[in-house]
């Protein structure tokens, strides 16, 4: 394995800690507004890292510019979804959950 | 000054379709009636003259913007593998200083974006969000993405 390999590989690795952990965020976290903060971090950072992998790895400039193109598009649905979902919950009257509550 | 915007955005798009056909000259067909509505939906949305786009701004709103993506990312990865479920999210309310338009659309896809914030809903002046660890103060940090974005935008901060 050569250098750059071995640096998308790194990058790869960081980049699914993320996404485990955001998967794990989301199984874990109690209602509906933490189980978004999980989702963020996982477009934004797993998503970043991998394709700052993969663009080590690139074969020119346009398709490395187009990685990243996808990766501002995927963060801009994203953080739409989220602001989406999250309004909706609150409008509907969705109360957030407490940590005091929850030790009663 | 209008037409140099229209040349600027045209160009800008063109570049666009430049990436997404990864320089295949054979589509650019299409890809000169793609840019030209494009450019169309782009005056439609965000007028001349309404931002005064800083590239320096930009630069500096994304050093910002990865270096605290990743901090507060590592956090909220933190929180959601340890054993003990420590979190201790609320609501906060927030004053809004940025004109409405793009600016406040930045800042609120940017809160988003950021691990352990979230919009739940904003009105003419202010913005409520959930937050994932209440233990921290965030006013502090709405305030930094506000002045980045303005100064990106050449916006002005509404200082009430």
């Amino acid at each position: 394995m050569d250098v750059p390999e071995l640096l998308s590989n790194i990058l790869f690795l960081i980049g699914s800690v993320f996404f485990l952990a955001g998967t794990i965020g989301l199984l874990r976290f109690p209602d509906v507004y933490t189980r978004l903060h999980a989702l963020a971090k996982v477009d934004n950072l797993g998503l970043g890292f991998t394709v700052l992998g993969l663009l080590i790895q690139a074969p020119g400039v346009l398709p490395a510019l187009k990685l990243i193109l996808i990766w501002l598009l995927a963060l801009l649905a994203s953080a739409t979804a989220n602001f989406l979902i999250a309004q909706r919950a609150f409008n509907r009257g969705i109360v957030p959950w407490d940590a005091s509550e929850s030790e009663k | 000054m209008i037409l140099g915007a229209i040349l600027w955005r045209s160009v800008l798009l063109a570049m666009l379709w430049c990436i997404l056909a990864e320089g295949n000259v054979g589509s650019w067909g299409v890809g000169a009636i793609s840019t030209a509505l494009a450019l169309a939906a782009s005056l439609a949305v965000l007028p001349v003259g309404a931002i005064r786009f800083s590239p320096l701004g930009l630069v500096f709103f994304l050093i910002y913007f990865i270096s605290k993506s990743f901090r507060a990312g590592v956090r909220v990865a933190l929180l959601a593998v340890q054993p003990r479920l420590d979190i201790h999210p609320g609501i906060e309310t927030v004053s809004l200083r940025l004109p409405n338009g793009v600016g406040r659309v930045i800042l609120i896809n940017t809160i988003n974006l950021l691990p352990g914030t979230l919009v739940l809903g904003l009105n003419a002046s202010t913005l409520q969000l959930h937050v994932l660890d209440m233990r921290s103060s965030i006013e502090g940090e709405i305030r930094i993405a506000e002045k980045r974005i303005a100064k990106m935008l050449g916006l002005s901060l509404d200082q009430s």
